[in-house]
């Protein structure tokens, strides 16, 4: 009888750091990553619609605590961001790409570059976003946002010297229910045009 | 064979409470972290005017992934010193409020398509602030204030100004910067 009462004992133990161990790594794991819910997906581009509302699930409000951000508020404009083009391929600052000709409907938009680590790339340009207000347009009201490392004609961004990239696309003010009518045909399209060099 | 049945049931036993541990420690996260964006607020809790967090352009900011097209201001809030009213002259820029309980998650939000001729002018306050503020009314002259009741004691505002062009950034770190939020000592 002594002699079984010493396995219970450790299969106890081994119980309870299993549990310690896959729930704290699987939370911590789950609270670094993307809300694993309630994402909006068009096309290339990604959106949590419900992660600025009231109504925001629990892993949402750990992930904003965790990240300490701020999304934008239901009401207040939307975020979307894209890590690949349109045929599903992952950003990458050796390739270019071509981002047009359409943005949906809203007061302000802003297209930002974002390197691996979600800062600004630094480059020679020194610039790295567009606004709705900025953006040169054809006479179809149309634009195309160029990404490459070397300089191009009209309206480009700088690559950041190496490694993967993101593209947030923000919509402030955007009219009626943020997101809820947006369709893939309304975001712009994120082309790569040509890799290597 | 019997010992493998008692090792299947401790795992087994393991894995529920795993769950059980993972789905605590989710729930609970935003009460115990202690570098979310409420933490980073705090000190702004006596200032009378909304604190820059990300000046356009977008450098020197703790935010993740800061738009350099907009400026961000914040001022934290703690309703036991009474209703917070938080007041600005909308502009020509794009600018929006969206209020924030202290552990995460916005429970209003709003932009100055709502000013009422040029002032956008909103009140935070707790349940029973309302219903006191509500009682104190006179019938006569009913007041003008929107009143949002906040879910939490405390939290924060966040101010956003979008500069369309670059020229633009300057005034819209000054429209970000002269929101006022004060705490009303007598609503």
């Amino acid at each position: 009888m002594s002699i079984r009462r010493v396995p219970t004992a450790l299969l106890v133990v081994y119980t309870l750091l299993l549990a310690l161990g896959l729930g704290l790594g699987s939370a911590y794991w789950a609270i670094n990553g993307a809300p694993p819910f309630g994402s909006l997906q068009l096309g290339p581009w990604q959106a949590w619609p419900k992660l600025g509302a009231p109504e925001a699930d629990p892993y949402m409000r750990a992930i904003i605590a965790r990240r300490s951000d701020v999304p934008l508020a239901t009401g207040e404009g939307m975020g979307f961001t894209a890590s690949t083009d349109n045929d599903g391929r992952p950003l990458d600052s050796a390739c270019s790409y071509s981002i047009g000709p359409v943005a949906p409907i809203a007061r302000v938009w802003t297209l930002t570059l974002y390197d691996q680590g979600g800062r600004l790339p630094a480059t020679e340009l020194g610039r790295s976003s567009f606004t709705s207000a900025e953006v040169l347009r054809d006479a179809q009201d149309r634009f195309s946002i160029a990404l490459s490392r070397n300089v191009q004609p009209g309206n480009w961004l700088q690559l950041p010297a190496g490694g993967s990239f993101t593209v947030a696309l923000r919509l402030y003010d955007p009219p009626g229910a943020a997101g809820a009518n947006l369709e893939v045909s309304d975001m712009p399209v994120i082309q790569q045009l040509e890799c290597g060099a | 064979m019997r010992g493998f049945g008692r090792f299947l049931i401790a795992t087994l036993c393991g894995l529920v409470i795993a769950v059980g541990i993972h789905i605590a420690a989710i729930l609970t996260s935003p009460y115990l972290a202690d570098q979310d964006a409420f933490s980073k607020v705090q000190a702004t809790l006596t200032a009378d005017k909304a604190q820059i967090v990300s000046a356009p352009g977008g450098a020197n900011t703790w935010l993740p992934n800061p738009d350099p097209a907009a400026a961000v201001a914040t001022c934290a809030f703690d309703l036991r010193n009474g209703p917070m009213r938080v007041a600005t002259r909308a502009g020509s820029l794009p600018l929006s409020f969206s209020f924030h309980k202290e552990t995460g998650g916005v429970f209003f939000a709003v932009t100055d398509r709502a000013a009422v001729r040029g002032e956008l002018e909103i009140v935070a306050m707790t349940p029973r602030q309302l219903d006191e503020a509500r009682a104190a009314e006179d019938e006569n002259a009913p007041s003008r204030d929107v009143r949002i009741v906040a879910p939490e004691l405390q939290g924060f505002v966040i101010v956003r100004v979008v500069a369309p062009a670059p020229s633009l950034r300057p005034q819209a770190e000054e429209m970000a910067k002269a929101v006022s939020c004060t705490a009303e000592q007598d609503a």
